[in-house]
This record gives C-alpha cells, structure tokens and sequence, in this order.
C-alpha cells in the first residue's frame, strides 16, 4: 500500500444521512406488517403470578398477547457457550423486564393493548445499588505480576485512592428495533445490530431451528458503541411473535424500555495504589476494581486491569478484581467499556502521583515510555504514545504550566485548569471473507463480514477499493451486516476497520490481477469496466480470505459458523502486544461562585495505526471526547433502592451532553501504520478516542481548583 | 385506539362554550409542547380537545405605553426575539432564551408555558411504580424520601416537593406581571403570584384556575428596574435542561443606592417563588458583591434541604449574587 495518507473523502453515506433518506431496520416496509410492544414489569424482582390479557385482547387491532407460554425455554446450548437471552419466562429478575408483547395491526393500538394488560406478581426482596447489595464479592482472578507489595514498601513516594465510575446508559438516536419476517420456509430478521452472526445463531437456537434457515441483516445501526453487541432479549420473541402469526411483526422499543433493557456502564469502584521510587519511576501499582454486575451476568471484572497493567511499563502490578451482584438487567460493553472508567481511574492516580513528584504530569507519562508489555514480556510493536503527548502537548500550548494548581485565573475570578490523560486500547482483528465483482456495466459490488455502526465502515472500505481499483466509485455497492452476502463476525472492540481493509485491500490486488492476466498485455483504454465491456466479459468476482497474526483455517471456519474468531484480545498476539494510544488536553474553566465547569477546548493526538479515513476517524474521536465529557460532567444513571429499575430513563432527565456544552476540539493523528498487526496497518479508533479523557477533564479540574474530584460525574455540587 | 373530541373554535366564547358542553375530560390546547408529553406519560389522559390556535388576534405583542402586553397565544421565540422586550426586559428575554430548546420555543406559547408541569422524575416516571400526590391524590410521595437532587428546597409540604419548572413565570413574578384570565363567570385578571398554589394542599393542583379557565394575556408594567435585568441560569448542561438554581433579579440604581430591586427564584421552589426578604437587604443600599451574597443568604433563609439537594442552597445564594451584579452591571451603562 502507498503511503501517502488517504484524502479526506466524504462518508458515502453523507448526503442520504442528512436528507432523511437512510434506511434504517425498522425502516424496511411490509405491506402487512404487525406492530409490537412490549409490556415491562413494574416490580424490582419476583415472579408473575398471572397475566390476564383480556382487556388487551379487547383492544380494537389487537392481534395476540404473548406471555411466557409462548415461547419456549432455552434449550442447552453446545459445550461451554454461553447461555442465550431467555424470552419470556415468569421470572421477574428486575424491574423493567419485559412480561409479554402485544402485537396488532397498528402501533396505536399495540401500546394501547400493552397498558392494558395486567400482570400480578408475587414479590421478592432485592437489592439495586451498590452499598445494598445482599451477597458478599466474587472475586476474579486478574493480571498480577512482579512483586507490588515488595516494591510499594520500597517506594519513596506513593499515592493511594479510590475513584468511583457511576453507571451510564447508551443513549445512541436510534432505538433498539427488531423487525421480523417468515416467509418460504425462512426467518429474516432486520435489526440495526453489530452481530449478525451472533444473533442468527441466538435466534435458531432459541426458536429450535438450523441456523441455515436464518438470516440476518443489519443495513446501517443509528450509534453501536457496543449496545448492539448483545443479542437482545426480544429479538427472538419477535421473532416468535411471526412465526405464530404467519406476519412480519416489527417492535421499536421505547427509550424507557432500552433503559432497562439494554446494556449498561456499570457503577465500579476502583481502589489503586501506586509507588514511585527515589528516581521518581513508577515501580508499583496495585489496582482492585469492583464493578456491579448482574446476578448472572457475565460482563467480566478483570478486564479493567487491561490498559493499566501495560501503558507505562510498570514492573510490579498487582490485580484484583470482582462483581457485586444485585437486580438488574446485566452490565456490558459500553464505548471504551473498561478503558474508559479504568483511564479515569488510574490516569488520575498517575496524575496525583505526578503532582505527589512535584513533575509535569506530561513529562511524567513520557519518562514511561516502555518498549515491552510488561504484562505478558511480548515485544510492544508500533508505541507511538510519545509522540502523541509531545505533539499534543505542543498544540495545546503546555509549555510553561504551572504545577501548582489554582494559579491559572482569569480576570473575572474563573479559575482555569490544564489537564492531560493518556490510554491504551488494543488492535484487535478477525478473520474476513470478500467477494468482489466489478461489471462491465459500471457496476462494483463487494460484500465482506462487518457493520456499518455510523462509524463509516463503508466510507473506510471504498477509500481503499478507490484507490486500488480504476472502477466508477458512484456506482459501487458495499454490502456489509448481511448474513445472506458474506460470513458476519461481529463488529465492536475496535477491529472493525483492522479486519475489513485489509480483506478489501487484498480484494483490489486480485481483482486488478486478474484483469490484468485477462488483457495479457493488450492494451485497453478506459477504466477497468470499459476494459469489461470492450473484452466483452460481463464482469470478473474474485473471492479473498484474509485471518489475522497467528491466525489459521480453523478461524475461517468458525467466522463461517458465525462464532467468534478474534485475535490481539487485550492486544496479545503470539509474538507481540498490539496497541492504540492516545493523549488528551483540557481545558477546563470553572466559574468563581456557582462553580459551573466548562470545557472551552480539547487537544487529542491518536495512534491508531494508518489513518484509512480521515474524516470519520476524526469523527470519531470528537465523539469519543463529547462522550467522555459528558460521563465525567453529566452523565449518571439513577436508581432508587426503594422501587429497582432507573429512574431517569429518559434523555430530558438523563443528561448527555449539548452543543453548547462543547468547545473546540482539536483531533491529529500519527497516522503510523503497524505492518505487524496487520497489511493495512491499521490498529483502531473507535475505542480508544474516549480513553483517558474523562481524566484529563478530572486532572484538569484538580488543576483549575486544588480540588480532587475521583467521583464522575463532577458537577457543580461538589466544587460550590 | 382511544378516541378523542377535537374541535377548533374560531373565538373565545366559542372555546368557553365547547369546554362547558364537554366536561372535566376537556383541555385547551395551544403549543402542545406540555400536553402531548403529558399524555404520552399517562398523566393527561384527555377526552376532548380543545384548539385555540384558531382564535384571532390572541397572539399579539403590544408594547407602546406603559404595561406591555403578551398574548397568550404569542409564541416564546417570537417574545424572547422582540427588540422592544429585549431593551425593555432583558430578563424576559433571557429567561425565554435559556428554556427549552429552539424547536419547542417555536412551538409553544407564552401563556401555555405559564402552566407547565414539574419535571420531578418520580411525577413523570410514575406509572404505576412510583406514588405521586400530583399524579394520584393522597397515594404518598416517592420524591421525599428518594432521591430528591431536583427537588424544591422552598416551599415544599409533606406531600409533594416538587419543583416549578419554568423559567419565563420566574421572569415575570420579578416584574410584578398579572395575568388576564377568561372563564365560564367572564374575565378577571390575577397578579401572577397569585396563580400559583403551594403544595400543603391538594398538591394535585399547580394553579388557582378554575375548570374552563383560559389565560388570554399577561401584562407587565415598564420600569427603570426591568430594563437593568437579568435571568441567570445554572443548570446540568449549557442548553436543553431544567434549572439547578436560577434567579430574575430586576435593579434601579440611583447614584450609588439601590432604590428598586425585584428578586425571584427558579428551580429551587414549589412555585415561582419571590424573595422579598432578599430584596428588603438590599434596597436603600450599594450593592456590594458581599451585600450580594448577604442578600442571597436571606433569598435562601427558610430553605429546608432533603437528602441530595442542600447544594441547591450555597447554589441558589450564589446565583442570586451573580444575577444582583450582572443587573446592577446593566445600570451603569
């Protein structure tokens, strides 16, 4: 590949997004389609001790009420996967749980049926927050290596807090929908998901039929960010619901319903100790996470340790980790799932330790550059996190901060802070099958596993069909999140563009080989369709197959079978650790009386291996900090201990951010490719845009105030 | 689907009449900015509709003479816009302006605003889950035990501490404005304080109109006070979002002492709640930033916190300071 860096192309899907025209799942019209809705339970846990559905059958266009004697129990699963979403079942395991769902000829009417069904519960006692919860901690066995203890004794200079990272919703636009249709003998579903693979799956198995009789598309999600990582518990009773029916029926859930139902950041806290010897060289950490989690779930509470046991080349860290359990739908990926709440915590350890030094907390980060994950010894390939600080640090304007904080003041009394975070995410990358057919009619059409999340998937692939092919770029079709065109694996962790350029990459070589061996040397003027059209060939299709280091046949195999096939986990590939980095500025102003925060600008630098679309890797870190910020000034999910469930599920009481809140952000890449990751050099950027920067806004405000808030989100309680 | 009565009458007395013809189910409706979202929630449930969209001349901004006066009908954008009220009220303005968001403020009416319901999570999440006194006479109140960060630290009763949403009444109750009201017993006006109910009682009921009831106009006088004014605003985000703490204050100066001042509260009370202990610390005086703070101190004297609201307090007192020194600023020039 050239190394010129890619021009900053359009998303291919601009204008249809701003001109309404972008179809969405629940956008897919049937001429008979049924409408859904769910009906939540209103009780914190028990069990449904009856359902009548007489008032709803009632309801004028109401079609049929199912309850859990309409769908069957799970049945066991292979060996060692995990248990599928039940449907519905008498259960009630926390508020908001769906009971059972209308479906009738109109939405007015399936909402109309859905209140009017009544449910009785016998109820049990349960527990929904943190400091209530009725059973002692599971602990996880987590990275630990070195000897933390022998040399937190030795250090001469230590730190030890806790920080805390409340529970915060996804609250992407677009709603969880599912829309479901049965027709010759075969299932599709439509649903804005980042697994197709993983839900035809979930669906056959829990409708007891093979998978080849299944089919999934995902045409565009409306904000994935890891809520459409899971297969949700009502896709399957959509499903369930046509199949009885004989009827396309489709749901769009309620975002008060998502809030329950969907997945959730959950409340974790994070205890970190860290020492620092005579030289002022960071020598040990000891980082004990404890997160809430669901009383099944399986949302791991080791994986927080992944980012701070190999961004600063600590020699002694010692991991602990473990789950409440308590009442609630169950925690799970949630943009920069644990980096985000552990770069907080511990990126605001490394600051207090920095200031404890008497450094410049950039300064600090860089003399920690390491070349060695010193959690597994593997060689760390492509660490250009200096590079980022430094950079970054020169466009804000670092040079000549004062340490001491509250020095920084504006005329009119407002206390101004500078602060930095940094953070790691791995590149991760799965096995990828293409086929690419480019026509003598003008025609392309690719098709290959991934998930156009809004991210740009589709915008990074054809930058790299354009400028490897001769073919017409308005005419190119990029089919992707469609069981029915290519293998899907799911799409999330940051492996989406590491898995799907270079598979396209190799896709454009081929093609443009086999052009070649079809001219033999003549020479044929025009692109490569009119070539087609004056060989007289319709088109040529190509077929490629990509896996990732350390990867082999049996990857593509289980890709083929739709499971999951990922390599760089954490970034531990056989030979060497793969990671994105990151460094965030941020300026933090806050006003002398009300102590209302601001945040005029922000400075990121991004390491995240070959930029293959600027405009959209830009995009997303700018989201990423607009996020960030929103989790550490605003964002909480609220629950009351008395009733279960949250109570501000919706977007008016729960608050992300606005465009008055956001300043200017400054987003530049390193724009390094990594050929050891893999060809296109690509590592990631969807996650790693948020990491570290909810700290540097935290160590900001420490700089700005003296003050040293560990608990997000801050708000003007507690500086006023 | 449920059914419901629309019907759209060309004049007020047609709209009083279709409203005594149709019962208790009946609502005016204007904007629909509240009362399609407090249908959504089940808290309206509406038999019958009453649109008064139709009727003349209701949407008038009359600003030559001495009072001004809005139409109820007048829409926020087209009020917080005026120039006239701009320089003659920048606290009307203001408090237009930091509300809601642009599409709803194209939406929805002065006069409609008037009577927007409280933002209290409990209230609008109630359902069937949360007992709410507003929502469900004499079931109990889940907001006072719970948790209470939004909740009123002015005002509240045993039954119900929720709070006054609005930020334009806020405006208005520091201009002394009074509202014109029409019924099925004819016309009346009310000074604006005098719309609005503590909770002590029936908190069920926000306002003192009766069943039929229209607000047709509000009315504010022209002051040398109004047009050194301000609404400050602190809230969870810079736009979109329900007041923390927020104060109108309204300021005369005459040499260096304070002759007029007019001070009032948002997002901290029951109602939009007029701190005339406040006003009385200043008035006579130079106003100083700590005669400021002294006067928020009184604004916030009977102010009982709950559990997670007391902030609303060391808050409230400094929005009151910051409003005094931004209005008192508007004097000199």
């Amino acid at each position: 590949m050239s190394r010129q860096p890619f021009p900053d192309l359009a998303r291919i899907d601009a204008f249809d997004k701003v001109q309404g025209k972008t179809k969405y799942s629940s956008d897919v019209p049937f001429p008979d389609l049924l409408h859904a809705m769910t009906v939540p339970a209103t009780i914190g846990k028990g069990m449904v001790t009856s359902i009548d559905v007489e008032h709803a059958l009632a309801v004028p266009g109401v079609v049929r009420v199912l309850t859990p004697h309409d769908t069957p129990p799970p049945p066991p699963g292979p060996q060692g996967s995990p248990p599928p979403p039940p449907m519905l079942v008498h259960a009630i395991a926390y508020r908001g749980q769906p009971v059972a769902l209308v479906v009738a000829e109109t939405l007015e009417a399936a909402i109309e049926g859905a209140e009017a069904v009544r449910v009785s519960y016998a109820l049990e006692p349960f527990a929904v927050r943190f400091e209530d919860a009725d059973a002692g901690r599971e602990d996880t066995e987590s990275p630990t290596f070195g000897d933390a203890d022998a040399a937190f004794a030795t250090a001469t200079t230590r730190i030890e807090a806790i920080y805390t990272t409340t529970a915060n919703h996804h609250n992407p636009m677009e709603l969880l929908s599912t829309t479901a249709v049965w027709a010759g003998g075969r299932l599709t579903i439509y649903e804005g998901t980042q697994g197709s693979n993983g839900l035809k799956n979930t669906v056959a198995q829990l409708l007891q039929i093979d998978r080849s009789m299944v089919d999934v598309i995902s045409p565009q999600i409306g904000g994935g960010f890891g809520q459409r990582g899971e297969v949700p518990r009502h896709t399957a009773v959509v499903a369930q619901a046509a199949r009885l029916l004989r009827r396309p029926v489709k749901l769009v859930m309620p975002r008060n319903q998502i809030f329950h139902n969907s997945r959730f950041r959950p409340h974790v806290q994070h205890a970190i100790k860290l020492g620092a010897d005579a030289n002022g060289k960071m020598i040990s950490a000891h980082y004990d996470c404890l997160q809430q989690n669901s009383r099944r779930g399986r949302y791991r509470s080791d994986w927080y340790h992944a980012g701070p046991c190999k961004v600063y080349g600590i020699e002694n860290y010692r991991g602990t980790s473990g789950d409440l359990r308590l009442d609630t739908h169950g925690p799970a990926q949630m943009r920069a799932p644990y980096e985000h709440p552990s770069a907080f915590a511990f990126e605001s350890a490394v600051d207090e330790l920095a200031f404890a030094l008497g450094r410049d907390p950039v300064e600090f980060r860089l003399a920690h550059d390491t070349k060695i994950d010193a959690s597994t010894g593997k060689r760390l390939t492509s660490r250009h996190l200096n590079e980022c600080l430094t950079r970054g640090a020169e466009q804000f304007g670092w040079t000549g901060r004062p340490v001491q904080p509250g020095t920084l003041k504006a005329a009119d009394g407002t206390m101004a802070g500078w602060g930095v975070g940094a953070g790691v995410y791995q590149a991760a990358m799965h096995p990828a099958i293409a086929t690419l057919r480019v026509s003598a009619n003008g025609v392309t059409r690719y098709a290959s596993a991934g998930h156009e999340m809004g991210q740009g998937m589709r915008t990074a692939i054809a930058q790299v069909l354009i400028a490897g092919l001769r073919i017409d770029p308005a005419r190119l079709t990029i089919l992707i999140g469609d069981t029915t065109v290519a293998p899907q694996h799911s799409t999330a962790g940051s492996w989406g563009t590491a898995s799907s350029v270079p598979v396209a990459v190799a896709a454009a070589e081929k093609m443009t080989a086999a052009l070649a061996e079809l001219l033999d040397g003549r020479k044929v003027a025009g692109n490569m369709h009119e070539q087609l059209a004056r060989l007289r060939r319709p088109f040529i299709e190509i077929e490629v197959s990509m896996v990732a280091p350390g990867q082999g046949p049996e990857h593509l195999e289980r890709l083929k079978t739709g499971g999951m096939a990922i390599a760089g986990l954490h970034g531990t590939y056989p030979d060497f650790t793969a990671l994105s980095y990151i460094a965030h500025f941020v300026e933090v102003h806050v006003e002398p009386h009300t102590r209302r925060i601001r945040v005029p600008r922000v400075v990121s630098v991004a390491d995240c291996g070959r930029v293959i679309s600027p405009r959209t890797a830009r995009s997303q870190v700018q989201g990423g900090v607009v996020w960030a910020l929103g989790a550490a000034l605003r964002e909480i999910s609220e629950t009351d201990p008395r009733y279960g469930g949250w109570l501000n599920a919706d977007i008016a009481e729960y608050h992300v951010s606005v465009n008055a809140d956001i300043g200017k952000i400054d987003v530049s890449f390193i724009d390094e490719p990594d050929f050891d990751a893999n060809s296109a050099g690509v590592k990631g950027i969807g996650e790693i845009a948020m990491v570290g920067a909810a700290a540097a806004l935290a160590n900001g405000v420490f700089h700005a105030t003296g003050r040293r808030l560990r608990t997000l989100p801050i708000r003007v309680e507690h500086l006023i | 689907m449920r059914t419901i009565g629309y019907e759209r009458p060309e004049t007020l007395d047609a709209a009083i009449a279709a409203y005594s013809g149709s019962g208790s189910g009946s609502r005016y409706i204007a904007g629909g900015t509240t009362l399609y979202d407090l249908m959504k929630l089940g808290v309206e449930t509406p038999t019958h509709l009453i649109d008064i969209t139709a009727i003349a001349n209701l949407d008038r901004i009359e600003t030559e003479g001495d009072v001004t006066r809005f139409g109820t009908m007048a829409l926020m954008s087209d009020v917080a816009e005026t120039p006239a009220i701009r320089t003659e009220y920048p606290v009307l303005s203001e408090s237009l302006l930091k509300a809601a968001s642009q599409q709803l403020r194209n939406m929805a009416t002065v006069g409609g605003n008037l009577l927007q319901r409280t933002r209290c999570p409990y209230f609008r999440a109630g359902n069937g889950v949360y007992p709410c006194n507003k929502r469900q006479p004499g079931s109990g109140c889940a907001a006072l035990g719970g948790l209470d960060r939004s909740q009123a630290v002015l005002g509240a009763s045993g039954s119900c501490n929720a709070v006054s949403p609005g930020d334009w009444p806020v405006a208005l109750l520091a201009l002394d404005a009074r509202v014109e009201i029409i019924g099925i017993d004819g016309q009346r006006t009310l000074p604006l304080d005098g719309l609005y109910r503590l909770p002590a009682e029936r908190p069920e009921a926000d306002h003192n109109l009766n069943p039929g009831d229209i607000i047709i106009g509000i009315t504010v006088p022209k002051t040398a006070a109004g047009r050194a004014s301000t609404y400050h605003k602190i809230r969870d985000r810079e736009s979109f979002a329900f007041a923390l703490a927020s104060a109108a204050v309204a300021m005369e100066i005459e040499g260096a002492v304070v002759r007029d001042v007019r001070i009032a509260l948002g997002g901290v009370a029951t109602l939009p709640w007029r701190a005339r202990q406040a006003e009385s610390v200043i008035v006579g005086r130079t106003l100083t930033r700590e005669l400021a703070v002294e006067a928020g101190r009184a604004a916030f004297q009977d102010a009982r916190p709950g559990r997670h609201n007391r902030f609303k307090i060391d808050l409230g007192v400094q929005v009151v300071a910051d409003a005094l020194m931004i209005a008192a600023g508007r004097n000199v020039r």
